[in-house]
């Protein structure tokens, strides 16, 4: 109360630049000494958290559930992941939330950030691993051995690799056999509401068609909506319909309620629409994909599937 | 008068301090008492024994909480300053930074560098932050630039025409972010939208810098102003025959917010309602004398982010909420209880 007065005001603006300033010097000083020792032990991690649908499947597969200690909000299936604690959107991690659970290493995919975090996260010793997440089965081949040398399951990962290509080989043999036209599809992402969205090249979705012997009718790269007009132009024989909220039928009348045109298609009119799990589609191949597969081999080509049937009673 | 403001600058440095000391003390991660007090002590030069537990104490405060407390402070305080000095620019208590286009704008930049960033296969991780930074702050100044030009004729700067400016370029800007959403993959388009809620999340002492030089550089500046500004709530002529120079006055008004806030938005993306509610909320407590309004309202918006990223990292932990949510949730019900406080 010494200084009450007309200077009052501006001393106090000069002490709040001085607060700022000591913040900042107090920062510099600090940051130089903050850099800690990282080191990462050889032996198998025991904690790891996954940032990635298709990788925490993976994971899973090769028995290592007890090894995670969190997920990210893609990694939705087998439904026991959602039980773990939550570290957010792969791309928005928090560095301290991280933290708390103890990780030893990370898995993610490139999408995985933002860099910053990582950087911060590297420096408190968790080890990032970066696994590729691209739609083809040298990736898968090598982001699965790599997780299992790092949870020292190589045995493990090894044998689930292989009943994955085993089964993929055997869709191909399948597909050389069957007889019949190619069908034409269109794979739609159904919200409820507004217009779909049609998986393009480079996804999942495209992956999962030309393995099962159809032609992806959606050129575009990526997930574009396209108007309902355009998806009648398209006419797809067969539709397959990713709703994360129905299934089977429902998802048929959520996707036929918001683009109603879509009745006229020939996919429709004859009863051709297939419902998958969306949680398949996002984040890369993972174990479940063969079989997908076969079931779309059997929805693609349903004539040939029951000669085959037939033929191996 | 004064009185009351010395007992209010008491009050904001106060509740400022106790921010900045919870956002070094608390966290997802938690760290005990004691281990902070020997960080504390170790910062400032004392010779403390080392254990693993201190050596991750002393992590996650320097390299984590330190930097993004600085950039909350920041950010929330040239927010702040700058919401005055619209508001005092434009003689409306609705006014807020993103009139003259520096909001919009920034997000123009933002788009550009996120989403032709990805079309043109990727810039590469360690460089791509700053881009998206440079980019923000550079659509943050180019805008406003044009929307001062636009507000320019005969030499004099037409407030209201700036105002329409401003508002038009938005629109336009607009636009172009929504072709830019259009044209990105899902991925890119999920950035952009977090990108929009802002976040303090991922700070380091590389990107704070700039930031923390023209807040330091905003909050000097802008009070020594503060009797322009007073007059200019006459109205420009009156303040003109006070003997203020009312044209450089806009100008620097202009250039000060552009400047803070395209830097605030290239750190740490929008983060809404700190410019528009700090400045009204402290105007009805204390008045509109600027000498006063000025420095409390940058105390009040930095504690305000503060608070709000507190929240927004303890909430949900580990995983965490953009920070424009928490403050539009903690500002919109106060300031609409402040309203009908004030009509009845």
């Amino acid at each position: 109360m010494l200084w009450i007065g007309r200077f009052a005001v501006v001393k106090q603006i000069k002490i709040f630049a001085v607060v700022l300033a000591v913040q900042c010097c107090a920062g510099l000083a600090w940051a130089a000494q903050g850099v800690a020792e990282t080191e990462v032990s050889v032996a198998a991690a025991q904690r790891v958290i996954s940032a990635g649908g298709s990788i925490s499947e993976w994971l899973v597969a090769m028995g290592a559930q007890a090894q995670l200690v969190g997920v990210d909000t893609t990694s939705l299936h087998p439904s026991s992941l959602q039980a773990l604690p939550s570290i957010g959107y792969q791309r928005q991690l928090a560095a301290e939330g991280v933290l708390t659970l103890q990780p030893q290493i990370l898995f993610g995919s490139a999408e995985m950030g933002p860099p910053p975090v990582l950087a911060q996260l590297r420096a408190a010793g968790v080890q990032i691993e970066t696994l590729p997440v691209d739609a083809d089965l040298l990736a898968v081949s090598h982001s699965v051995r790599r997780m299992g040398q790092l949870l020292g399951r190589s045995a493990e990962a090894e044998r689930v690799l292989q009943a994955f290509s085993q089964a993929m080989a055997q869709h191909n043999k399948q597909l050389d056999k069957v007889e019949g036209e190619t069908p034409r599809v269109l794979l739609v992402f159904s919200a409820g509401q507004g217009n779909p969205l049609s998986a393009g090249k480079n996804t999942v979705g495209d992956w999962l068609i030309e393995q099962s012997g159809g032609e992806n009718l959606a050129r575009h790269q990526g997930f574009k909506a396209l108007s309902s007009e355009s998806m009648l132009a398209l006419n797809p024989q067969v539709i397959i319909v990713a709703d994360r909220h129905n299934q089977g039928l429902a998802a048929l009348e959520t996707m036929l309620s918001s683009s109603p045109a879509l009745r006229h298609t020939d996919a429709v009119q004859k009863g051709r629409v297939i419902a998958i799990d969306p949680t398949l589609l996002v984040g890369g191949l993972g174990p479940r994909v063969p079989q997908q597969v076969a079931e779309l081999i059997d929805a693609f080509y349903p004539a040939t599937t029951v000669q085959v049937a037939q033929k191996s009673q | 008068m004064l009185n009351t403001s010395y007992r209010l600058f008491v009050l904001l440095g106060t509740v400022l301090a106790v921010a900045i000391v919870l956002s070094l003390a608390l966290g997802p991660v938690s760290i005990s008492l004691q281990n902070l007090v020997m960080v504390l002590l170790r910062a400032v030069g004392f010779d403390v024994a080392s254990t693993p537990a201190l050596e991750q104490a002393q992590l996650i405060v320097s390299q984590i909480r330190l930097p993004r407390a600085l950039l909350g402070l920041a950010v929330g305080a040239v927010l702040a300053l700058s919401g005055v000095a619209m508001q005092g620019l434009f003689r409306n208590p609705l006014a807020d930074p993103g009139l003259i286009g520096v909001s919009s704008g920034a997000a123009l930049g933002a788009a550009v560098a996120i989403v032709g960033g990805a079309m043109l296969g990727g810039i590469s991780e360690a460089w791509s932050p700053y881009i998206l930074s440079i980019c923000a702050f550079a659509g943050g100044l180019g805008v406003t630039a044009l929307v001062y030009r636009l507000g320019r004729r005969d030499g004099q700067t037409h407030v209201a025409t700036m105002l329409l400016a401003g508002i038009a370029l938005a629109a336009l800007a607009g636009a172009a972010i929504g072709l830019f959403t259009y044209l990105a993959d899902d991925a890119t388009l999920r950035t952009l939208t977090f990108w929009n809620l802002g976040s303090l999340n991922g700070a380091s002492y590389a990107r704070l810098w700039p930031l923390l030089l023209i807040t330091f550089a905003v909050a000097l500046w802008l009070p020594r102003r503060a009797k322009a500004l007073n007059a200019l709530l006459l109205g420009e002529s009156e303040a003109r025959h006070l003997g203020f120079a009312v044209e450089k006055l806009k100008r620097e008004l202009v250039f000060c917010t552009a400047l803070g806030v395209g830097a605030a938005v290239a750190a740490a993306g929008m983060i809404g309602f700190i410019g528009l509610v700090v400045p009204h909320v402290l105007r009805l407590a204390v008045g509109p004398d600027h000498r006063v309004l000025l420095p409390a309202s940058a105390l009040a918006g930095a504690s305000l982010l503060l608070f709000a990223d507190l929240a927004a990292r303890l909430l949900l932990a580990p995983a965490e909420l953009p920070i424009g949510i928490v403050t539009a949730l903690i500002g919109a019900p106060f300031f609409l209880y402040l309203l009908l406080k004030s009509r009845f």
